[in-house]
């Protein structure tokens, strides 16, 4: 028999879950809540650390998951624990008896406007890297217009007790450096400056391309955080942090200010714990089973976790997390599932 | 160090520069509240004490705008008021010239509120020592009672009203609040401590008070 | 500049303002070199809107100024602050309005400090007790009188007989707003507004008529410091950042700065005088300043007092371009006179700002 699991979410977490689930022969139905599939990947226009096209990646993604029943603009709307499967009731009007769930809902990003002092939303020349990439993608946006400073200010809503969110989002240094060389090579005339506070550019490639912004594009990285900005008379932005090497505080005029958003737990991710009744810990991400040796079994029987759910990630950590979920629930479906007699006795002694 | 105010003022600091960056002080003197932050933090005992004799903790002007900014939820402001609490009862404002301030400071604005109620009292504010007040606080100084009595104020007056004479047993009442409180041990303190410096450089009280109220060494500034 | 960003922040930080019935504190600053400002904020609320707002003779400073200026410690403060709740609660009140912004900040600090550690609180009461044999009841609501002139802004329009415009061009005024950083830096939610882009006196001026116009250091200290100003040798600070406040809104050409702490208006006024006479740079028109006032002499002024009896002439920047703009009728030949038209002089004359 082939058991059903449901996937929602059907960004490269879950899009990646639900090519290796049903490689093994798994009934694989994928939910996911807006029109597309993809999540930010879609959104985004290249990659760090190799610039490759996310649209190539995505396609790859898409191409694995071929033959996956999906249904997008689609999310839950009930869901109720049977003895041993759960009864989902879908907005589209599909009930699904699924035998295990796979909870892949990834990120929001922080919402800009939240860091009141950036002026996002209320100074023109304000935008964040989602804003940026989108640029990228289109080729316009009407804050761009051969600017002759740029900033990209780090750790926006990212490590700030003010903004609610204390934890790193991981991503943001490589994007941000990414970025920085993406405008150089756009515009090879303007200054670029990265405010940061530590930089933290741990993959594999990430160092080059950090040495690569500072010897080929000649990005200035400024270490201190972005305290205040302002607008000038002339439309341009007045930004204030402190040069934390020199001790001094700091005034630069800029054309633009990048803001590195970072990851926040999703909003209908938060909405589908809530109807599980699934714990979060203190950052407002899913808790897992047991830590770090578990890191994709819920501390309900069969509720997986996967991808930005359980907190930041890269998107490499993203898809081996999503393949490591798939591993565990083929692992539950043949090991515990299938002896009913005995199935509270396993479950207790093996979730 | 039982302060409420360090208390509330210092969790762990990330040495982001967002205070120094809005800082008022930071700009005009040699200046940066994120390093004091961090020393206080270092729990090194002889680097505080070079910090509590010195002029740094002198030069926070107590806007607290870096309140507003810190990630961590510090407050450099009150982390600064905690320690210059601190080097007054120990004695070592005296030793910085910014610190010996005090001895003014306190001495002016303890009596306003013990003798009038209030902090700053209009016949004790003059000209001579505030000419950046204009030549119309050159004029209205000649004219408080009549100025006053123009623009609907009460100076000196009983009842109610803008500069009223406050009755004598609501002073009395200020006064048991400075005693019990330790104001008055502070102000005792802060007294003597100036009385032994005016003595070790041999200068009179009025000669004391005229070179804290003016002195000011370049090598504050920042520029 | 996208002003529905700002509409939104501002929809965010909203605090209930009571109607009616309030106990009324004074700022030291304030009644010394704003006495006007204080009668004409207790006119218009009393007798122009029919509010009861009380003053007992009994209140004191809150300490604030020495309290920052770092001569008195924290306890002393608290019980002085304490002592005033206890004057409220005995005179039947519950809500809490003070004229100045050291002091508010301070109350929100002390109430939030107390909440936070109910010992401290409980020192407090029992040194109160010790020191004046009296009891406090903590106030229900505890405002600055800002955010009642706020609160009554759409009522003073009713009133006014002018508005913030220039009446020969019929452009709105544009007005640049100055808030003391002890309104809401520290407590943001305490503010109307909060503390990135308060809404207290934005709402004044958009309410009577004027444009806000934003610059960039607009939310940087006026640079009173406390000991910074007070000492000698120390106002270097306090002119540095008035005039890097200047600097930064010159090019905006503003008609007029309002402030709602007691203390700024004053240095945002000499400031401007020292940076003429010493240097000859003026940042109004034509050798002009430009004036600073209290957010009661800028209600007065919509109202129809007679800008003398708001006291406009004891301001150093002079104020009759700004007047005129307005289409404010004065008498020149009042300006300086005591009660009864009685002549007590004038002031010099300045070498260089008008």
């Amino acid at each position: 028999m082939k058991n059903n699991i449901l996937i929602i979410g059907g960004g490269p977490a879950g899009l990646e879950a639900s090519a290796q689930l049903q490689r093994m022969g798994y009934n694989v139905i994928l939910i996911e809540k807006s029109p597309k599939l993809g999540g930010h990947l879609a959104k985004w226009d290249r990659l760090f650390p190799d610039s490759v096209q996310a649209e190539e990646v995505l396609g790859r993604l898409l191409k694995g998951a071929e033959g996956v029943k999906c249904f997008t603009d689609t999310d839950v709307r009930a869901i109720n624990r049977l003895d041993k499967s759960y009864n989902v009731r879908l907005t589209n009007g599909i009930t699904v008896l699924s035998d295990a769930v796979l909870v892949a809902s990834g990120f929001d990003l922080f919402d800009a406007v939240k860091k009141e002092e950036y002026g996002y939303g209320i100074y023109d020349q304000v935008m964040t890297n989602a804003d940026l990439e989108a640029y990228f993608k289109s080729g316009s946006d009407r804050r761009i217009e051969k600017p002759g400073k740029i900033g990209f200010a780090h750790c926006v809503g990212s490590r700030d007790e003010k903004s609610g969110c204390r934890s790193c989002s991981k991503v943001c240094c490589a994007t941000a450096v990414k970025q920085a060389i993406e405008m150089k090579q756009a515009f090879p005339d303007a200054e670029v400056f990265c405010f940061y506070m530590d930089l933290r550019l741990f993959g594999r490639h990430y160092e080059d391309i950090y040495l690569k912004a500072q010897k080929e594009y000649g990005v200035r990285f400024i270490r201190g955080r972005v305290a205040e900005v302002s607008e000038n008379y002339d439309g341009t932005l007045l930004v204030k942090a402190e040069d934390t090497v020199a001790g001094k505080p700091l005034k630069v005029t800029l054309d633009l200010l990048v803001l590195m958003a970072g990851m926040r737990p999703s909003a209908s991710g938060k909405a589908i714990g809530d109807l599980l009744e699934m714990s979060v810990e203190e950052d407002g991400y899913f808790a897992v089973r047991s830590g770090i040796a578990a890191g994709q079994r819920s501390p309900i029987p069969g509720i997986f976790l996967a991808g930005a759910a359980t907190g930041p990630k890269t998107l490499p950590e993203t898809l081996a997390d999503a393949r490591a979920a798939a591993m565990e629930v083929d692992r539950y479906l043949t090991e515990i599932f299938p002896d009913a007699k005995n199935y509270k006795q396993l479950v207790r002694e093996r979730w | 160090m039982k302060d409420y105010r360090l208390k509330e003022g210092l969790n762990a600091c990330i040495n982001c520069g967002t205070c120094t960056a809005i800082c008022p002080a930071a700009e005009f003197y040699r200046y940066d509240p994120r390093r004091i932050v961090d020393i206080v933090q270092s729990k090194d005992d002889e680097e505080i004490e070079k910090l509590l004799k010195s002029d740094t903790i002198w030069y926070c002007g107590e806007c607290m705008s870096c309140v507003t900014r810190c990630p961590r939820k510090n407050a450099a402001g009150l982390i600064i008021m905690s320690l210059r609490n601190l080097s007054i009862e120990l004695g070592y404002f005296i030793e910085s010239e910014k610190g010996r301030q005090q001895y003014l400071l306190t001495k002016d604005l303890c009596s306003n509120v013990l003798d009038y109620g209030y902090c700053v009292y209009p016949r004790r504010f003059d000209y001579a020592g505030h000419p950046e007040a204009g030549r119309v606080w050159e004029w209205e100084e000649k004219h408080l009672d009549d100025l006053f009595e123009r623009l609907g104020g009460n100076l000196d007056g009983k009842g109610t009203g803008a500069m009223r004479r406050i009755p004598q047993e609501d002073l009395d009442q200020l006064k048991a609040i400075f005693d019990i409180t330790g104001a008055t041990a502070r102000m005792e303190n802060v007294r003597k401590a100036g009385e032994k410096k005016a003595a070790e450089w041999g200068l009179t009280e009025e000669e004391f008070i005229a070179k804290i109220y003016t002195d000011s060494d370049p090598k504050h500034l920042n520029h | 500049m996208i002003y529905e960003g700002k509409q939104k922040i501002w929809s965010d930080y909203q605090k209930e303002i009571p109607d009616d019935h309030y106990f009324y504190v004074r700022s030291c600053i304030r009644q010394s070199f704003f006495p006007a400002s204080e009668a004409t904020f207790l006119d218009i609320t009393r007798n122009k809107l029919g509010k009861d707002i009380f003053e007992t003779e009994h209140h004191t400073t809150c300490g604030g100024i020495a309290y920052h200026s770092d001569t008195i410690p924290q306890e002393t403060v608290m019980t002085i602050i304490a002592r005033q709740f206890a004057l409220m609660a005995k005179n039947g009140y519950e809500n809490y309005v003070c004229s100045c912004i050291t002091s508010f900040g301070l109350y929100c600090e002390t109430m939030e400090t107390w909440r936070e550690y109910p010992e401290l609180e409980a020192k407090i009461r029992e040194n109160l007790w010790k020191s004046c044999k009296l009891e406090f009841a903590k106030p229900k609501f505890l405002i600055h009188a800002s955010d009642l002139i706020y609160k009554y802004r759409n009522q003073i329009a009713a009133q006014a007989v002018r508005k913030l415009v220039n009446v020969h061009t019929g452009e709105p005024l544009k007005v640049v707003e100055h808030i003391g950083c002890h309104y809401s830096k520290m407590f943001p939610s305490k503010g109307v507004g909060g503390a990135e882009y308060p809404y207290v006196l934005v709402g004044m001026v958009e309410a009577w008529g004027g444009e806000i116009v934003d610059y960039p250091e607009r939310r940087h200290c006026c640079g009173f410091g406390f000991r910074q100003y007070f000492i000698k040798g120390n106002r270097g600070y306090s002119l540095s950042n008035t005039h890097k406040k200047f600097e930064s809104m010159e090019p905006f050409k503003p008609d007029l700065i309002i402030t709602n702490c007691p203390g700024c208006p004053y240095f945002l006024d000499r400031w401007q005088y020292v940076i003429a006479e010493s240097t000859g740079k003026t940042y109004g028109q034509d050798g002009h300043g430009i004036p600073a006032l209290t957010y009661e002499e800028v209600a007065g002024l919509v109202m129809g007092y007679d800008p003398w009896d708001l006291g406009l002439q004891t301001h150093q920047v002079g104020v009759e371009p700004l007047l005129d703009k307005m289409g404010v009728p004065y008498d020149p030949s009042k300006k300086y006179l005591g009660k009864n038209g009685k002549d007590i002089g004038e002031p010099l004359p300045c070498a260089c700002l008008k």
